[in-house]
C-alpha cells in the first residue's frame, strides 16, 4: 500500500465534473484507491463517494492504493490533480 | 473511522424548533456548549448531592425542581441554586412552560447558563431532545455500498466497483422499493444500539448509473422511494462468480458482517451472466425474513431413500446389578 499527499489545485475543488473525471481514471487501475480528507475515506472509483468529501482548492486529501498497478495509479491521479483537471488554463 | 466529536451549541441544536421554546433567559450564553448525548434532570442534585451532576449534559426541569425550588426557604434556595450553577451547566431547559423566576434567572446569569422554556411535558422534551443528541455524538461510519429498504427492511447492497449495485438498486427501486443511499452509507449508533443508515447530505437521493450519470430518485420516481433513514438489518455483498469458490448451496450458512461491535447478518451473491440480481436479492430478503420467524427449508426437504436395513450399532452392555 502507497500512500500520497496532495493539494487541490483547481478553483472549483472536487466538483461533480471534477469527481467524475477522477472516478474514471480510478476505474483505470485494478488496485483500491481511496481518498482520505478530514478522517472521511471514501473510494476513489465512486462519483458520488468523491462528491461527500466536499474538498476545496487549498485542501489537501491523501491518496492510498493498494494492489498490483498502485504507482501507476497514484502517479496518474497525483498528475490529474497537478494538472488541475484539465480545467484551467 | 468513527469520529470524536466535542460537543454541539445548544443554538445549533436543530432540534429545538422541535422542542417548542416559548421563551430564552440569559441568551448571550446561548452558545454554550453540550458535550454530552444524554440530557439529566437535577433531582436531588439540586438539594445539595452534586456528584452525579456532570456539567457537560443540558438540564432539564419538570414540576419537581422547580417545586422544590419554590417551596425552600430564600436562603436555602439561594445557597442550592448557587452550588448547582457554579457547576457551570451548558443549559437549563423547563418543561410545561413553568414560569422561571427571578432568582434562578439571576443566579443562572452568574454563572453564564441560559434558562429556555418549552411548552413540552418532561418525557417529550427529553426523548426528543436524547434522541437528536445521540445521533449527534454517536460513532459515525461510512460504508461503500447502496442503502435500501426492501420489504421493510435495511438491506445494504455492497460489492467491488463496477459489478453493479446501482443497477442493481435502480431496478428494485423500479419494483418500488426505497433508496436511502447510493454508493456511501453514513451509520450511527441509535440510543437502542441499533445501526442506522442513511445519505450524506451532499449525496441525498442521488443515483450514478453509467451511461445516464447522476439522477435524481426523489425527482424521477416521487418522495415514495426515497427514504430519510433505516435501521440495518442485512448485508448483500455482490462478488464475481468465482467456480473454485464454495457458496452456500442448502441455505443453512449465516454469515455476519462486523461493524461497530454488532453483527449484522450477511450473504454473499455470487454475480454471473444470466442470474438476474434484483430478484435474486428481493427472495433474499424474503427468505431472510422467514429464516427470521424460524423457518428452516433445508431441514424440510423429504428424505425417501429406502435406508439400510438397521444394525445393531454396537455390543450391548449388560448392567450388572
Amino acid at each position: 500500500m502507497i500512500e500520497k499527499t496532495q493539494l487541490i489545485h483547481n478553483k472549483l475543488g472536487l466538483h461533480a465534473r471534477a469527481a467524475a473525471k477522477l472516478s474514471h481514471l480510478a476505474n483505470l487501475f485494478t488496485s483500491d484507491i481511496y481518498l482520505i480528507y478530514n478522517e472521511d475515506k471514501v473510494n476513489a472509483k465512486s462519483l458520488l463517494g468523491i462528491l461527500t468529501l466536499a474538498a476545496s482548492v487549498g485542501n489537501e486529501i491523501i491518496l492510498q492504493a493498494s494492489g498490483g498497478d498502485e504507482q501507476e495509479a497514484i502517479t496518474a491521479i497525483g498528475d490529474l490533480f497537478d494538472r488541475k483537471f484539465d480545467e484551467e488554463s | 473511522m468513527p469520529k470524536e466529536i466535542k460537543g454541539i451549541q445548544i443554538a445549533q441544536i436543530p432540534e429545538l424548533n422541535q422542542l417548542k421554546i416559548v421563551r430564552i433567559f440569559n441568551e448571550k450564553w446561548i452558545h454554550n456548549l453540550v458535550s454530552h448525548p444524554r440530557p439529566q434532570r437535577p433531582g436531588l442534585g439540586l438539594t445539595g448531592y452534586l456528584k452525579h451532576i456532570q456539567s457537560g449534559r443540558i438540564q432539564i426541569f419538570g414540576k419537581t425542581e422547580a417545586g422544590y425550588l419554590r417551596n425552600l426557604k430564600e436562603e436555602d434556595r439561594n445557597r442550592c441554586l448557587k452550588n448547582y450553577f457554579a457547576l457551570k451547566l451548558p443549559g437549563i431547559i423547563i418543561s410545561e412552560s413553568i414560569t422561571a423566576e427571578s432568582d434562578w434567572i439571576a443566579m443562572a446569569a452568574r454563572y453564564g447558563t441560559p434558562i429556555l422554556i418549552s411548552e413540552l411535558h418532561t418525557a417529550p422534551l427529553i426523548s426528543r431532545l436524547s434522541a437528536f443528541l445521540y445521533q449527534y455524538f454517536s460513532k459515525k461510519i461510512k460504508m461503500n455500498g447502496v442503502l435500501m429498504d426492501i420489504m421493510g427492511q435495511g438491506v445494504l447492497i455492497t460489492g467491488t466497483s463496477g459489478i453493479g449495485k446501482s443497477e442493481t438498486a435502480l431496478e428494485l427501486v423500479n419494483k418500488g422499493y426505497q433508496l436511502i443511499a447510493d454508493d456511501v452509507a453514513e451509520f450511527y449508533l441509535d440510543s437502542n444500539d441499533d445501526l442506522i443508515g442513511r445519505a450524506n447530505e451532499i449525496i441525498k437521493n442521488l443515483m450514478e448509473v453509467r451511461g445516464l450519470g447522476i439522477i435524481n430518485i426523489n425527482d424521477i420516481f416521487g418522495a415514495s422511494a426515497v427514504l430519510e433513514e433505516k435501521k440495518l438489518n442485512l448485508v448483500i455483498n455482490l462478488e464475481k462468480w468465482d467456480p473454485r469458490k464454495k457458496y452456500d448451496r442448502l441455505g443453512e450458512d449465516t454469515q455476519y458482517f462486523k461493524i461497530l461491535g454488532l453483527e449484522i447478518p450477511l450473504i454473499t451473491l455470487p454475480v454471473g451472466p444470466g442470474r438476474n440480481l434484483s430478484t435474486i436479492i428481493e427472495v433474499a430478503v424474503r427468505n431472510f425474513l422467514a429464516k427470521k420467524s424460524g423457518k428452516k427449508t433445508y431441514l424440510e426437504i423429504k428424505d425417501e431413500r429406502p435406508r439400510p436395513e438397521e444394525e445393531p450399532t454396537g455390543p450391548e452392555v449388560e448392567v450388572s446389578k
